[in-house]
């Protein structure tokens, strides 16, 4: 959606920017209103197109690099992170299980054509704790920590928060309702 | 006696060039065959011009915006490869025009850049006979661009640094020679030592590009696996810890265009994955 609206609204920026540079140089020397008039408009137009034209084509807001820094000198070598297993091998094994056993989770209830409301309730779980790591993972890849130390805070809690939120959301459901299978299957047949 | 023959045969030239003419002067390194079609008109039947769109940008200008410079070569008188054409650019159209290149035929790694959109080495990739289309060279993506299509690869190099790219033992050979392996365990290697290093798959990884100070990327994960994998090399564990954070590893999420890009054919994605399952559990 946005890339599709960037041209047409760089172009508007882009025009009012050299209006408003115009104007100005236009204030300090004043001429006939009426020919300065038709140049302007012309040249701003022409103007207003080059500007756009680049910038539609090599604007890229998405985490825009900073200046080079390298630390220490060219023979160093990069820094090593401490050992994390939480945060390395065990997560990466835990995301797969939690993944993998979404699959035989979503099929049970279908395949064996009755509705447990433990097998329902496991569902959710995973269901919860894999969206959750989804995001986590969204989270890591675009706030880095080391660039927006307080963004990715906020981002963790918000995540955590809206974690919690649809935790609430799902028991409400499956204990005062008729539950994530069952909802499922009224769609499906409605 | 080589330093001897180096000069006699530029005495030699020096006198013959008055001789050979202007067919000496219009001929170059890269051009294949005799320069007489040179003065021909565009568009004559044995012409096939070709444009090339290169990136340029000067560190002596920074102020000025990098923008792209349009060369128009015949392709009968040019090499193959885009090297061909970006050295017959840089003798005859523009000396000013800055890229890398050593070997020409793949071993070395320098002229890695980003033609038509992909990931190569010029020295390798085809120029597309095509020459209604116009060919796009740009530097390596998201890398800092020193000149023209020269990135700066200092902070790749300081990554392959930090994973201890050489043998690592501690007990000496049995027989106090070489350290041996099995041909079983020496065909693990392959697919893994030819890597040259080009940062062709790392700068097309996005991952790599969003977290280049932190994810080592896939060219420095591949070199990794090519020592965990190694039989003789004693420190695997060492080696494992090095990588089990959440992002130096794992911030691959297995998207493939290491594997796509690579212009020696080789599969990075297979050695991270590998490296991630000899690592779980």
């Amino acid at each position: 959606m946005a890339s599709i609206i960037r041209p047409t609204l760089l172009r508007q920026t882009g025009l009012a920017a050299s209006i408003t540079r115009r104007a100005a140089s236009a204030a300090a020397a004043p001429t006939s209103i009426f020919a300065l008039n038709s140049a302007f408009r012309s040249t701003v137009a022409k103007d207003a197109m080059r500007v756009a034209a680049f910038h539609a084509s090599s604007r890229r807001s998405l985490l825009p690099p900073g200046p080079q820094v390298i630390k220490g000198s060219v023979n160093d070598p990069a820094p090593v992170p401490e050992p994390h297993s939480t945060h390395g091998s065990y997560h990466w094994t835990f995301e797969r299980a939690i993944a993998a056993g979404l699959i035989p989770l979503t099929v049970a209830p279908f395949a064996a054509g009755t509705l447990n409301p433990g097998t329902d309730a496991a569902l959710c779980a995973l269901m919860l704790v894999h969206s959750h790591l989804g995001f986590q993972a969204v989270i890591i890849d675009y706030v880095p920590t080391s660039r927006y130390p307080g963004l990715r805070k906020a981002c963790m809690w918000l995540l955590n928060a809206a974690t919690v939120l649809v935790g609430v959301g799902l028991y409400e459901f499956e204990t005062n309702d008729v539950g994530v299978t069952e909802a499922i299957k009224r769609v499906w047949k409605a | 006696m080589a330093a001897l023959r180096s000069t006699s045969s530029r005495l030699l030239a020096a006198a013959s060039r008055p001789a050979a003419g202007p067919t000496m002067f219009a001929r170059t390194m890269a051009s294949v065959s005799s320069a007489t079609t040179e003065a021909n008109p565009k568009g004559s039947a044995d012409t096939r011009m070709k444009s090339f769109q290169i990136y340029r940008w000067n560190p002596d200008t920074p102020t000025e915006k990098p923008r792209m410079q349009t060369y128009t070569l015949d392709l009968n008188k040019t090499g193959p490869m885009v090297l061909d054409a970006l050295v017959r650019i840089k003798n005859e159209l523009d000396p000013t025009l800055t890229f890398r290149r050593s070997c020409r035929e793949g071993i070395c790694g320098s002229c890695a850049m980003n033609i038509n959109g992909t990931n190569t080495l010029a020295c390798l990739c085809r120029i597309p006979t095509d020459t209604t289309k116009e060919m796009k060279i740009y530097p390596l993506p998201h890398t800092y661009v020193v000149k023209d299509l020269v990135p700066d690869l200092t902070y790749f190099y300081k990554q392959y640094k930090s994973i201890k790219p050489y043998l690592q033992r501690d007990t000496p050979a049995p027989d106090g020679r070489e350290y041996r392996q099995s041909k079983a365990d020496r065909k693990k290697l392959d697919g893994l030592y030819e890597c040259i290093l080009c940062a062709c798959c790392s700068t097309s990884c996005p991952s790599y590009w969003w977290n280049a100070e932190e994810y080592l990327g896939p060219a420095i994960l591949l070199q990794s696996y090519r020592w965990l994998a190694d039989s003789r090399d004693e420190k695997k564990a060492e080696r494992q810890a090095a990588l089990d954070n959440s992002m130096s590893l794992y911030r691959c999420h297995t998207i493939l265009n290491c594997t796509r890009t690579c212009p020696k054919g080789l599969n990075p994605g297979l050695a991270i994955a590998e490296i991630k399952k000899s690592m779980a559990f």
